[in-house]
């Protein structure tokens, strides 16, 4: 499994990465929309963004409408991890294609949880 | 139907309570600081964010630099003797005033927008057209840290979009 990190922070990305490699993912960093979108153009196929909304260059938002626009990544689920908790940020956002929608402060089990829902993470249950 | 221009001063600490305990573990939670803690100048760093748009405010996090470093290495799950690196300081502590800030923004009545987080060694300087609306002096390992919510003197409403 692979997971790209789109964030401006490098300290949220190191959060994100640490709680994702635990999971058995391999990941790749971006640190914003535009950086994202060209790794996707050059061949990255992960099975997971984990998208900032308020990025400089190109923002979260606009790095979903722009996927959900090719029809080759149309299989890769997408999850918003952002401070934007807006009802109206939220429904724009799942509405142009984000999967999932996570607000900052959150738990690795936030995110754990979330992929599980997605099938996209298993806890190992104690033998 | 009149709409709060501030958040309350609990609403604004439980922000920060949840902020600190999610990013730096529940283990040692923030507290209000005693007035005779609080020294006039912090001396470290001044971490700020705009909110504009149908609520407009700035939120700015002042804290010295061992706890500026200590939540710095806590974020970035380092051990305290590990050596940070030139920039790590600034963006965990923009990343820090983000979650605080969108949160607070969270509280008010809306739509309004984030502006990137700004850090600065040193106090920023702060518009003369604002008013401290909320500030809330907390202590965290011994140090005490300020957290102030600013708000325009005389407010209007701006299209965020």
């Amino acid at each position: 499994m692979h997971a790209l990190i789109i964030d401006d922070s490098r300290t949220m990305r190191s959060i994100l990465r640490r709680i994702v490699t635990e999971l058995g993912y391999e990941t790749t960093e971006a640190a914003n929309g535009q950086e994202a979108l060209d790794a996707l153009e050059g061949g990255l196929l992960p099975d997971l963004c984990l998208i900032d909304w308020n990025m400089p260059l190109m923002d979260g938002y606009t790095f979903v409408t722009r996927v959900r626009a090719e029809p080759q990544w149309r299989n890769l689920t997408l999850m918003m991890v952002t401070t934007e908790s807006e009802h109206g940020q939220i429904v724009r956002a799942l509405a142009a294609g984000a999967h999932e929608y996570v607000i900052k402060p959150f738990t690795p089990d936030a995110i754990v949880e979330k992929l599980e829902l997605l099938g996209l993470a298993a806890r190992e249950v104690p033998a | 139907m009149i709409l709060a221009t501030e958040p309350s001063l609990s609403d604004v600490y439980s922000v920060v309570e949840e902020v600190w305990t999610t990013f730096l573990g529940p283990d040692e939670p923030i507290y209000p600081a005693g007035a005779e803690q609080v020294p006039a100048e912090l001396g470290g760093y001044d971490a700020a964010i705009t909110v504009t748009g149908a609520w407009q405010a700035v939120v700015l996090v002042s804290l010295p630099v061992p706890l500026a470093e200590a939540i710095t290495r806590a974020m970035l799950g380092m051990d305290d003797e590990e050596a940070l690196a030139g920039d790590d300081l600034t963006d965990a502590l923009g990343e820090l005033v983000n979650v605080i800030g969108g949160n607070v923004k969270s509280l008010m009545a809306g739509p309004s927008k984030l502006s990137l987080p700004l850090v600065a060694r040193g106090p920023m300087s702060s518009s003369s057209s604002l008013v401290e609306a909320c500030r809330l002096d907390l202590g965290w390992r011994g140090h005490v840290l300020t957290v102030i919510v600013s708000v325009p003197a005389n407010p209007t409403s701006e299209d965020p979009s």
